[in-house]
């Protein structure tokens, strides 16, 4: 009899491990965030000074002045279906230009990064159509091509950088609906 | 009250979710500039040169005194300047002979004329020479007016009122002169 109660305590000591276990809790915190699309030029403004834009032979427009002048800017977009558009403005005096001469250059400006290409004519208005350019960071290399005058004819003297016009690039990220 | 607040949270929310997109947009731009220097240019003359033949009387009263010579023209076309501001010039040379050796008195070796410029400004540039009999002082120049606006005009330049000094009784030989026209701004005409 006194035999058969020693062997009772292993008992005890196998329940107590179960006892502990069935009072344990957790608690969990999930944690969320968003990375809002985003497009950003580090190096937002260039200067493309084309000097004399005539033949001296001829008067007219020497478009070796403007095809294949090209300025780089930089930025990054991080978001894959980023895209990237360009705008022309035509270099222009400004001032009415007579019969037989022409005051206005136009041209088209293509925008390459991350492999994508995009451009437009300043001959239309508005933006060109716009390239898928996703994430990337890096050059933006806008290039000019296909210059030209309107009559094909004299060009009106000018000051010096008395022609001007710019190329807009312009980069989106994706939007995506709040809520 | 509740349902009042919960709409006022999603209008704020609508009306904040373009503006976060329109910001993350961005802009390069790349100015460009040039410039056209100024420049005129004057058309080949046609023809390039006025041959009058003959130029003293072969018989009658006057024979070996100039003769009567028509008034000749000559184009310059498609001259241009591409600004503002330009004038015409002419600068007449008396024909003269060859022969340089002073001539011998009632003679002459000298032919004075008229050249005159039009189509350029209003009005015309025009220049007489008035060289002496032996050949000397044969130049002269006439600018005309100003030239408002970047022009492209044909210029035609008539030569006419061939005369001699004193109506003098021409030397034998060959006689030249010429023509200058300068198409150019007004202030640095001269």
């Amino acid at each position: 009899m006194r035999k058969l109660m020693f062997l009772a305590i292993p008992a005890v000591l196998v329940a107590s491990p179960a006892f502990a276990q069935s009072t344990s809790v957790t608690g969990t915190v999930n944690i969320d965030g968003s990375v809002a699309g985003r497009c950003t030029f580090t190096l937002p403004n260039a200067t493309l000074s084309l000097g004399e834009l005539s033949l001296a032979s001829n008067g007219k427009l020497d478009t070796s002045r403007v095809n294949g002048k090209t300025a780089t800017l930089t930025g990054w977009c991080n978001s894959t279906a980023a895209t990237m558009a360009v705008t022309t403005t035509q270099l222009t005096t400004g001032t009415a230009a007579p019969t037989g001469f022409d005051n206005r250059v136009d041209y088209t400006a293509t925008a390459v990064a991350n492999s994508a290409s995009a451009s437009d004519s300043s001959l239309t208005a508005g933006a060109g159509a716009a390239s898928t350019v996703g994430l990337f960071t890096g050059n933006i290399v806008v290039t000019l091509s296909a210059a030209s005058s309107p009559s094909n004819g004299l060009m009106v003297a000018s000051g010096p950088g008395g022609y001007t016009g710019n190329v807009v690039v312009t980069l989106t990220p994706t939007v995506t609906p709040v809520g | 009250m509740k349902q009042t607040i919960g709409l006022s949270a999603l209008a704020l929310m609508l009306t904040a979710s373009p503006a976060l997109a329109q910001s993350n947009t961005a802009t390069g731009t790349v100015a460009i500039d040039g410039q056209v220097r100024s420049v005129c240019i004057l058309g080949d003359p046609n023809p390039a040169l006025v041959n009058l033949g003959q130029i003293s009387a072969s018989s009658g009263p006057r024979t070996g005194k100039i003769d009567t010579i028509a008034p000749r023209t000559v184009t310059l076309p498609a001259s241009f300047c591409n600004f503002a501001g330009s004038v015409v010039r002419v600068t007449t040379t008396a024909m003269t002979s060859s022969d340089t050796t002073s001539p011998q008195p009632g003679f002459t070796r000298a032919v004075n004329y008229t050249a005159t410029a039009s189509g350029w400004a209003v009005g015309t540039a025009a220049a007489t020479s008035s060289a002496l009999r032996d050949g000397t002082s044969p130049t002269a120049t006439g600018t005309g007016a100003t030239q408002p606006l970047p022009k492209i005009a044909d210029i035609a330049v008539t030569l006419s009122n061939f005369t001699t000094p004193g109506d003098l009784i021409l030397v034998a030989g060959n006689y030249s002169g010429n023509v200058v026209v300068t198409l150019g701004p007004a202030a640095v005409a001269d």
